[in-house]
């Protein structure tokens, strides 16, 4: 199956990236699905725009750089990501500076978005 | 449209994510803790009415929670009647 067939697939990301072990989950759903040549995008609503903090150094917890993940994320051909315009905004998040372009939506753009997909998976 | 599910308190983030999203058309059923938000008279009962969004609860969270009769202007559905709700919305989306 090519891309082009493919349903498509929007990836919600709602948890901050070190509280639980959600937020790799979902980072790593999108990979799977963008790997099998299906059509991905993600969405970072709520906590889950915590992720797209830049300088995140986990060296000292011992686990993967999750905002070193996002960044490879074009390598996989997973060329849209959005992010909830209003809880970036609420953490004063410098989208220039995050790890992985993201094309900030409010509130009606977000629902819009997830209408136009044909598999929702919410982490 | 979406068939949204919530199984999380009406005062987790999940609740205030989803209620963003919710948009006329949309139908929201209401599960576990999600129950919770069914009450009527309640403010966050009055957020999801604004929404435009059909709302359903599910009958065995509903009556263990013990709101099964304060729950006025949503649909009670049994687990039948989440599977139909399931084929009539063309996607699914789950906040817990």
């Amino acid at each position: 199956m090519n891309a082009t067939d493919g349903k498509r697939t929007l990836v919600l990301i709602r948890h901050s990236p070190y509280g639980s072990s959600l937020a790799r989950a979902s980072v790593d759903v999108a990979l799977a699905t963008a790997a099998f040549e299906q059509p991905v995008n993600l969405l970072f609503v709520g906590d889950g725009v915590l992720q797209l903090l830049s300088g995140q150094d986990c060296e000292a917890l011992g686990v993967k750089n999750l905002g070193r993940l996002l960044s490879s994320l074009p390598l996989y051909d997973i060329d849209h990501v959005y992010v909830d315009a209003e809880a970036a905004a609420r953490y004063q998040l410098d989208l220039d500076a995050a790890p992985v372009a993201a094309l900030p939506l409010d509130p009606g753009a977000m629902a819009e978005l997830v209408s136009t997909h044909d598999h929702l998976l919410g982490f | 449209m979406t068939l949204h599910t919530l199984n999380a308190s009406p005062a987790s983030a999940a609740f205030a994510d989803c209620l963003r999203l919710l948009t006329a058309g949309d139908a929201l059923l209401l599960m576990g803790d999600g129950v919770y938000a069914a009450l009527a008279g309640c403010s966050h009962r009055a957020e999801l009415d604004t929404s435009g969004a059909m709302l359903y609860v599910l009958r065995d969270d509903a009556a263990a929670a013990g709101v099964l009769d304060r729950v006025d202007g949503v649909t009670v559905v049994d687990i039948d009647g989440f599977v139909t709700l399931s084929e009539q919305y063309a996607r699914q989306l789950a906040w817990f």
